[in-house]
């Protein structure tokens, strides 16, 4: 629940000696409690965005603060939902999944403590039926349920997804996009969600931007404020849609 | 667990019940008729003399010279393993050099090495055991390697993100995520131990003061003892069956298994 600020990021890759600009002249300033969708065509860059404000990657220039302190490296303040629903730990049950992770950040060591949370957490995202199955018994969507709910447990100053819900099926996507949105309300967590579903963006954010192709600049940077709950077909809704989509480029190939 | 389940689980252990029933009834009668109980004892025989030899013989004294030796090159061998494992992760150039060993070294028999092992150490207990340590060295090596390279880069970002230092992550996240390789390197291993041990026995004679199985059925071979032989080869089944049915399969029932983490 922290401020976050991106200062000029730029970010390219070496392809063959050709220098390949990625991201370039990325501003983006969040107060605490913003929930930002990020739109933007496939490949343009909006993994390495996130990654960078993970730690994951290191950018050419700019800057990444978060409360005006520049991040370092990899750590728990900033945690990352993936999309792949290999993001469990396979030989931990769905409650041990939760725990670890806060016995390893010293969050508490009391027993009856840790298993409380666990329990709270799980009941948060409704799976505390499967609290003692291994993540190979549960869905795709239940999987990803369990990844959020250990990152919410952690208490993250920012919670950082990319296209969590991009190999569910519709329905399932339709629901977990509520269930996090109400999760954001109660815990008004800083959250940056990466998505190429230009719905799912209105639906969830309350800032969002476009990033254009290689190398990616922001192209429109929108607030949200249609109320709650978002439906599609209403008309500002879909005059919201119909702008963030025209600019939206696609990679002719 | 559903009924049909529990169906097919009963149907299975009864097919594998009465193959087992009914090759131990042909192997009763064949020698029978055939009148060759001479040179293959027939079942009855071969128990009972299992059964005699293990009690009043010598053959459980070779039984447990010959685990001792496994389970000493078994250790050895795992722990070998584990520092040349770590070492090549540690460092790309000695994973470089580990890599031109393990292709000299993999396809090489432990027997065919043992005339210069024993050159080197003499006769004995302890080039048995570097016979056993060569043969389980290498494939536990292959196998870690093999797993700790695929190990899926998510689940090392995942643990790094999680807040994890260096060695927690070794600990806590590669290993696990290995664990399946590990694991059919550790039953490979066990089958191959078995081999080396009997063969180099057997086929050099060499052997410490008592002797293991491999030594026990040379000896039965050399006094036309017929029935002491088989007692001494239903002895490797058994105790490989124990190890191989018990202890190595529940432990992939109970790990890589549950986990859904099968090879």
């Amino acid at each position: 629940m922290s401020d976050l600020q991106v200062k000029n990021l730029s970010k390219s890759y070496m392809l063959d000696d050709k220098v390949l600009p990625v991201l370039k002249d990325i501003n983006i300033h969040l107060k605490s409690g913003d929930f930002l969708t990020v739109l933007g065509p496939s490949g343009c860059g909006k993994s390495t965005l996130i990654r960078c404000i993970c730690g994951m990657e290191t950018p050419n220039s700019g800057e990444i603060l978060i409360d005006g302190q520049p991040i370092s490296g990899v750590g728990p303040e900033r945690l990352m939902v993936f999309q792949d629903f290999n993001q469990l730990f396979s030989w931990k049950t769905v409650k041990e999944n939760i725990i670890f992770p806060l016995k390893l950040n010293k969050i508490s060591s009391n027993k009856q403590e840790l298993n409380d949370t666990a329990d709270e957490f799980l009941k948060i995202v409704n799976l505390q039926k499967f609290a003692n199955a291994y993540p190979n018994q549960l869905s795709g969507g239940m999987r990803q349920r369990v990844a959020i709910a250990r990152s919410l447990a952690l208490k993250p100053k920012v919670l950082l997804m990319d296209e969590p819900f991009g190999a569910l099926d519709a329905q399932t996507r339709a629901i977990l996009q509520k269930e996090l949105y109400q999760l954001w309300e109660q815990f008004k967590t800083t959250i940056i969600f990466i998505t190429h579903n230009v719905q799912e963006a209105i639906i969830l954010g309350n800032k969002i931007i476009v990033l254009g192709l290689q190398p990616a600049m922001i192209k429109m940077q929108k607030d949200n404020h249609i109320p709650y709950p978002r439906m599609p077909e209403t008309a500002p809704f879909m005059s919201l849609w119909k702008t963030l989509y025209g600019q939206l480029e696609t990679k002719r190939f | 667990m559903a009924e049909k389940e529990i169906n097919d689980k009963r149907k299975s252990l009864a097919t594998r019940l009465i193959f087992l029933v009914a090759l131990f009834v042909a192997w009763e009668f064949l020698p029978q008729w055939t009148g060759s109980e001479k040179i293959i004892p027939t079942f009855s025989m071969a128990i009972e003399a299992f059964w005699v030899n293990l009690w009043k013989g010598d053959l459980f004294k070779h039984i447990v010279y010959s685990l001792q030796l496994i389970f000493t090159g078994i250790l050895i061998g795992m722990l070998l393993a584990f520092i040349l494992t770590a070492l090549c992760m540690l460092s790309k150039r000695f994973n470089d050099v580990m890599d031109v060993i393990v292709s000299i070294m993999h396809p090489l028999p432990g027997i065919a090495l043992l005339p210069v092992v024993m050159l080197l150490v003499g006769l004995g207990a302890k080039s048995i055991i570097i016979i056993i340590v060569h043969s389980i060295l290498w494939p536990l090596i292959v196998n870690a390697l093999a797993g700790f390279r695929a190990i899926p880069r998510i689940q090392l970002e995942l643990g790094r993100n999680l807040g994890m230092r260096p060695f927690r992550l070794i600990w806590s996240v590669m290993i696990p995520n290995a664990f399946p390789y590990i694991l059919s390197g550790l039953k490979i291993a066990w089958a191959r131990s078995w081999r080396a041990l009997v063969s180099a026995e057997m086929v050099f004679g060499a052997s410490g003061l008592i002797g293991g199985l491999g030594w026990y059925i040379y000896k039965t071979r050399f006094f036309m003892d017929v029935s002491g032989m088989f007692a001494g080869l239903i002895s490797v089944i058994i105790i490989g069956m124990i190890v191989d049915e018990l202890v190595l399969k529940t432990l992939e029932r109970k790990t890589v298994q549950k986990w859904g983490m099968s090879l």
